[in-house]
Order: C-alpha cells, then structure tokens, then sequence
C-alpha cells in the first residue's frame, strides 16, 4: 500500500524502524537513506545487509538497531539472502504457513516488502555475481546501493565504485600518483541492463525524489535497484556537518545525477520499452571542481601536476550528463 | 528478561545469537511511534551514545517553523518530531554531527551547536539575532 | 499441494534418485542449489518432480554454490524447510556459509556427493570435501549405499529440525561407487515419509512481522565465545536426538542404524575402519579372511559429527590391531579419522596398534585384493605383539612404496 507523502511535514510523521544510539559515524548517509527508505513505506519491512559498515554498526550483540527483521550472512550475498527470503514468504504463504501477524497485514493489503542494504564494496565487487543472478532470476526484492565509493568499513581502501583521482589507502596520492586511475562502473545501467522494471539513482539530500523512487520500486514486480550516493564524512574526509551540502554539490554539478530507467517488461523479462527519466536538472550546473574542492580526498587534485585530472572529471561529467540527456529525449 | 543480558552464561543464550527488536509482540510496528514501543533491552533504542559528542545541538523553539529539514537529515533519528512539530532533541541519540544546524534554514537558526558542558538555558541566552556568517 | 508419487515396493535407484526422492518427500520449502559432479542429478531429479507437480515448494537455481547455500539460510531464518546438495569445489566454495548456518542454527540439510578437491582437477570420488567441512559445526552423517542415503536424508530434516538440535545437517554418500550406481532400495511411500519427517517447525522467523529479529549478528570477543560453546554444546547432545531418530526409523522400517557401524567384530582381532562404499568392499575381505581362521572384523561411522568418541572406544576395545582408512590427502599429518581414534583409544586406556592408510583419492579404485593386504599386515602385527609397517601408508598408489614414520 503506498503511503501519501505530499511534503515534508507529511513525512515526518514517519515511525522510524530503524534506531538510535547504532554505531554509525555521526554525519553517515548511510543512516539518513536508510530511513528514508524505511520511511517511505508503512508496510512492514524484511531487510537484509551485507557485510559493511552498516552491518557491524548496527548488529553488534547484544544490540539490534532495527525494528524490522534483519539478516546478515555475508559480504557477497546480501541479494541472494533477500531474493530467497522472498522466494520462501511466496511458498509459506501459498501454503498458508505465515504467521498469524503477517497474514493480517497481507488481509489489509499490506504486503511485506524485501529490501536488501549493501555498500559499494558489496555491490560493485564481492557481491556482483549474487547481485547480477538475482535479478536474473527475477525475484521481488529491492537492493539498494550505499555508494560510498571506498571500503569504508575495513578502513578505506578503492572499490570498483571509487572515482577517477580520489586517493584511498589502496589507491593513495603521492609523489608521483594522483590516486585512482580508473572512473567508476555504471551500475545503474549495468542493473538496467539486466532487464530489471526500475532502477534509479537517488541522493539522500534529495529526499523526495528519493522517497518516491522506492516507492515506485515498491510497486513494481521484479527487482529493483536503486544507487544511493552516500557521502562518507570518514573517508570523504569532509566535516560531518557537511554531508548534506557535500551530497548536493554532487548533484548540483551532475557528477550524481538523480534518473530512473524503466523497462516495461512482462514476468518473462522481455522488454517492451525502455525509458530513462532525468529527475532533477540543476537549474544552474556548477563546475565538478566544487564538488571536488569539497572533499579532502581530491585534494590533491589542485596541485598543478594533477590539475588535468579535474579537467578529465569535467569531460566525464559532461559527457554522461549529454549521453543521459539524449537516452531521455529518443525515449529509451 | 531478569538477568541482565551481560551476566549470561552460554547455556542462557538464545541459539544462533538471534536478537530480538521488542519484548512482546507489537502488530504495526510502522504505527506506534518509537517512545510507545516496548522495546528490549537488547534494542539500541535503550542505549545512549550521548558522550561521542564535544558539541550539542541546541534547539530554540523561538525561531523554528518545522520545516522538518532538520527531521529528515538527522542520521541518528534524534529530532522529535510529533504532530508536524519540531518538538526537541533527543539527546541520548544524538552524536553531534551537526547536520540539522546545517541545515536549518531560518534567520537566526533554530538549532546551533554548544558546547556539551554548557546548560542549554544558557545556551538559549546567547542566541544570536541574526544569521551566522557561513563558514 | 503436491502429487502423491506411486513408488514401488522395492526400486532401483542410484544414490541420487534416493537423495532427490528424500528431498521431495520431505517437502522442502526451498531448495537452492546450483550443479556439480557428481551431485548434479540429485537437483536435475528435484527440478523434474517440481516439473510434474510433485514437489509443492520452490526451486531456485542460482548462479552459485555460495549462493546455494546463502539462500538456504535466508530461507531457514525466514521460517522454510531448506535443503540443497553439493559435491567438492562447489562444497568448497559453500564452506563460509557453512559455518554461518550452523552458527546462526539453521536446520537446512545438505547432500553432499564426496568427490576429490582440486587441484589437479578430478570428478571421482573421495572424502576431501567430507573433511573440509568436519569442523563447520554440523551434525555428518554417512552412508554406504543408496537405501542409506536415502534413509540419513530423511532423517536428517528430523534431527536438525528438532527444538533441542536446531543445527545443519550434512548426509554424505560417494560420488558415482554410491550416486551413480543403481541398486534396490526399498522407499517409504509418500505419505508416510512425510509423516515421519513431520511439519517444519519455525523458530525465530524473520517472517513474522510482529515480532522483528535480527539475524546474523557481530559478536567479538565478549560474546562469540559463549555463542560457539553453546554451539558446540548443542552439538554434542545432539546424540540423543540422533539416537531416538535412529529408533524412531527402526520402528517404522526395521532398519537399523546406530553411531558406529560394526561388522563381525563381537570376537574380532582385527578390524578395518573406513567410511562410506569402501566399508561394503572391507566386509568380503573381512569374509575372505575368516575363511582362512583370521578373525577380522569392519567398523565405520554413521555420524562422523558429533563424534561418537565412546562408541568408538567400544567398538575397538578387544582389538588387536587396527587399520584407520583416510580418503582424504592428508596435507602434512595423518589422516583426521587416524588422529581421532587414535585419541579416544589412548582416552580409553587401550593401546591397539593403529595403523593408517591413505588411499583412493581422486576415484582410484580400491580392491577387495587391496583390503586383503591391510588385514594381511594388521594380522602380522597382531601376531607379533608389535607394529611391523609404517605408521602411514599410501595404497594402490604407483611407484615407490611411500610412506611415513
């Protein structure tokens, strides 16, 4: 059932089911896209983690931050650990095993949805090959992407998620480095690719666009996946006051840029049309060097030897931002 | 549970580790606001992370027009919203991050950071008239 | 729901039609499973009664054995009877999630078609997956033929499931000696296997959306200790469930299993310990040398995990001298079976002469010839009161004799 959510204030209204006093960094995005996901629904919730930040900041026994059901396996399967726990709610509940709690709300119209946590690391590397076979398979899940470009949680060292020039403790800067030599993978369009109904990417500064793309991943059937840009005050290394403004810099100058591609599919997975949304255009596009500028993990890039590195930023920027203009405007 | 958790032994834990969010059943979770949950004590809910901080955020209910900015960017769900209403903070959640006095759009801000040793009266008599120049 | 299957009193079945036909009757929730030499007909056999209407559950092949058994945690802790079968590499590559479904309590049962570890690559059969995963925190079952197979496996939902076990449980069987050979095994018929395997019981669901539980927590040093003693209590005790499953299955069927199986050994001087088809071959040699006056007898396990460390003393209490076979490559010691019975006979005070023999990796084939020669030399030594070959000898094997101290 679709919850209203006209403003803000309507939003705040919001019962989190997530808690206080979990060990997250204080500033982390993390937390404030997972109650915005959270909170966009008020049907009950089954969520699975994979190994990260998240994980160990929020399980650490004897406490439990989460007031819907959680599991945690491993680092690279939280797709399938979610896919499956929905494979087995579709059997029990054919075979009327649920319980009685869960059968009410499913009487009232009030589904359980499934949604699966994972960082970057989680999703771009270890767990691609668990990510990619679910939505294959087609399973009703959402998998959402805390994309903080770096293993955060095992001290900062680069993902396939981790951007052009941004130095990490595997891809340090120094004397003769500029850090990371290689531009992130498009998961969005590579999960699109997949034939997945919806996918979007989403920043947690933009909380309504983000609310009413998980809304519209809840009512879908299929997988869904969803890239959160989620900046990292740890390794981002910005102040944690700024990570709201840090996020808006991303999307203000399209290094994040908020879309959705939508495949019109049947149950079969074949495609009848595709098409890709731009959600939010900045009304004036700031250079990618403020975003930079922004984050002491570019650093740096304002040393004149590695200037030409913003320039190439710049270029990838524009480039993505063009290719994603035209896929809207041809409809596919 | 009597014991505390802390004084179990091995033979008295729950098998496969298994936590628990409430102490009884509660049928809409989504419906009862958090501080009408009967939450375990195993539930971070429970638990205060109230000295992380250096700095707090305090609130002037004078300024506020709850826009809910603050609300939605809390990372550590430690704005009390009821009814619309920016109500307080709660401090036992609260890790000082400063993102709702970032965020706070009014002149002068509604929430500004002090520091943790200061009573929040006294905080609330500094208060400044007019906006901060932005750093 | 699903179609009742019309079985036959007796049928022919190899080792994995009888695991598949467990499975099935045991109406397993979800199986997830992806495939492999030489289990892969134990899930083909499943998707095909799943095909005809046979199985009222769900089949998810994934891309993974890692996500094989992924998705049967997921599904245990969300209130499913799950299951899934497995052999070597794809084993080895299950072996992280296998501890997490014994640590996080999950009865799913797993099949499992011993075949040799890589490298060098091989399909054939021998125990080095079985004891990869001996220390995984699961209950191990073995059997010799398919009528086991078939009957550990139903057994198996009913150990791990029960309230006071709440543990995995793996049912081993050998690849192509026990899953590709055909032979009669007489089946219970649908309703009454299902009857004995009983209704999935749910604990801790994560389905229950009125009471959240969090699975799959971080315990560091404050905690895991405890978390993994009362795993390992748990285990332990989890005799006296097997043991009333055992009875429970005689009652119904008149098959007998119990922790240690013996053969001839009520007067024997000598005995042969080996795990799984080879304990067949071990029993006409043991037959060959009672032809000749020499007193030999077979012990094997049926539950490798827990160990039944008293029934093992037991059984070689009167023994002479003992030949413990390892199907595994041992990798710089002796095998693990050597090790464990060695220690419970020195436990026990007794000093048999233990020998160990490492022999058919990889499929090669051991002999009843073979056999011969151990209980040839286990008689010698016995005669003489004292050892008369190496510690740890490789059989079968050519070239140079080799063996260790």
């Amino acid at each position: 059932m679709t919850k209203k959510i006209k403003n803000l204030k309507e939003f705040s209204l919001s019962n989190d089911r997530y808690e206080g006093a979990n060990l997250m960094c204080p500033g982390c995005s993390h937390n404030i896209i997972v109650r915005e996901v959270l909170n966009a629904t008020n049907d009950p919730v089954i969520v699975a983690t994979a190994t990260g930040c998240l994980e160990v900041c929020t399980a650490v026994y004897p406490k439990t931050s989460w007031d819907v059901s959680w599991i945690h396996i491993g680092f690279e399967n939280a797709a399938v650990a979610i896919a499956t726990a929905q494979a087995a709610y579709e059997v029990l509940k054919r075979k009327g095993r649920l319980p009685e709690a869960t059968k009410k709300m499913i009487e009232e119209g009030r589904e359980p949805k499934f949604v699966a946590f994972a960082g970057d690391g989680g999703t771009y590397d270890i767990g691609f090959q668990s990510l990619s076979g679910a939505f294959e398979r087609g399973h009703n899940f959402m998998y959402v992407c805390l994309d903080n470009e770096v293993y955060a949680n095992t001290g900062g060292q680069r993902s396939s998620s981790t951007p052009i020039g941004a130095s990490t403790t595997t891809s340090p800067a120094g004397t003769v480095s500029y850090g990371e030599k290689m531009m992130k993978k498009s998961m969005v369009e590579i999960m699109s690719d997949h034939g997945a109904p919806y996918v979007a990417q989403v920043s947690p500064s933009k909380w309504k666009d983000l609310v009413k793309k998980v809304q519209k991943g809840f009512e879908v059937n299929g997988p869904v996946y969803i890239n959160a840009q989620s900046a990292c005050t740890t390794e981002w290394k910005h102040a944690p006051e700024d990570t709201i403004e840090v996020s808006d810099l991303g999307v203000e100058s399209c290094v994040w840029p908020l879309y959705e591609i939508i495949n019109e599919r049947d149950e079969h997975g074949i495609i009848y049309n595709t098409k890709l949304n731009i959600t939010y255009r900045p009304k004036n596009k700031i250079p990618v060097e403020e975003y930079l500028a922004a984050q002491p993990r570019f650093k740096h890039l304002f040393k004149p030897e590695n200037r030409h590195i913003i320039e190439l930023w710049q270029k990838a920027v524009d480039a993505k931002w063009e290719h994603l203009q035209r896929r809207e405007e041809a409809g596919v | 549970m009597a014991k505390d958790i802390k004084d179990l032994g091995w033979n008295e834990l729950i098998p496969g580790a298994a936590l628990f969010s409430f102490t009884e059943p509660v049928e809409d979770v989504a419906e009862v606001p958090m501080d009408e949950r009967p939450y375990a004590p195993t539930n971070s809910h429970e638990y205060s992370v109230g000295d992380w901080r250096v700095e707090k955020p305090v609130f002037n209910r004078d300024y506020c027009i709850d826009c809910q900015f603050c609300w939605v960017f809390c990372p550590d769900m430690s704005i009390l919203s009821r009814d619309k209403k920016m109500i307080g903070v709660i401090y036992d959640h609260c890790k000082g991050c400063g993102i709702c006095v970032e965020v706070c759009p009014t002149n002068p801000k509604s929430l500004l950071m002090f520091p943790e040793h200061m009573d929040n009266d006294e905080a609330l008599s500094k208060w400044p008239s007019k906006e901060e120049k932005k750093k | 729901m699903a179609k009742k299957y019309e079985l036959n009193e007796v049928e022919v079945w190899d080792g994995n039609m009888a695991a598949a036909q467990a499975l099935r009757q045991a109406q397993v929730d979800v199986v997830a499973a992806y495939p492999i030499t030489p289990s892969t007909p134990i899930v083909q056999n499943y998707s095909q009664f799943l095909a005809d209407g046979y199985v009222d559950g769900d089949f998810i092949m994934v891309e993974s054995e890692h996500s094989a058994m992924s998705g049967c945690v997921a599904a245990s802790a969300a209130g499913a009877r799950a299951a899934t079968a497995t052999s070597s590499q794809g084993f080895a590559l299950m072996v992280e999630v296998l501890y997490q479904a014994s640590g996080m309590r999950l009865p799913i049962v797993l099949t499992v078609v011993n075949r040799a570890l890589a490298a060098p690559l091989n399909v054939n059969g021998d125990h080095s997956d079985m004891y990869l995963g001996r220390d995984a925190g699961w209950i191990n079952l073995c059997s010799y033929n398919p009528q086991e197979a078939y009957d550990l496996t139903l057994m198996a939902f009913k150990i791990g499931e029960d309230l006071d076990v709440r543990l995995p449980v793996m049912v081993h069987q050998d690849g192509f000696l026990c899953s590709h050979t055909a032979q009669n095994v007489r089946p219970l018929q649908d309703e009454v296997a299902t009857e004995f395997v009983g209704e999935y019981k749910p604990v801790n669901s994560m389905l229950d959306v009125s009471n959240p539980v969090t699975h799959g927590v971080q315990t560091e040093e404050d905690w895991h200790f405890e978390h993994k003693a009362r795993q390992h209590n748990d285990l332990m005790n989890s005799k006296k469930v097997i043991k009333r499953v055992f009875e429970e299955f005689k009652d119904l069927t008149g098959r007998e299993y119990d922790f240690v199986y013996k053969y001839k050994m009520d007067d024997a001087d000598i005995a042969i310990f080996a795990l799984g088809t080879t304990v067949e071959s071990a029993q006409v040699a043991a037959d060959k040398m009672r032809e000749e006056g020499i007193k030999a007898g077979v012990v094997s396990l049926r539950v490798l995990r827990p160990f039944p460390f008293e029934e093992v003393q037991d059984a070689f209490s009167n023994i002479k001298a003992v030949a413990v076979m390892d199907r595994s490559a041992p990798g710089g010691t002796f095998g693990a079976l050597f090790n464990e019975i060695s220690a419970a006979m020195l436990a026990a005070g007794k000093s048999p002469i233990i020998l160990n023999y490492i022999y058919g990796l990889g499929g090669r084939d051991t002999t009843i010839e073979h056999l011969v020669d151990i209980y040839r030399q286990l008689d010698e030594c016995a005669k003489a009161g004292e050892r008369k070959y190496p510690l740890q000898q490789f059989i079968g094997l050519r070239g140079p004799k080799l063996s260790f101290y």
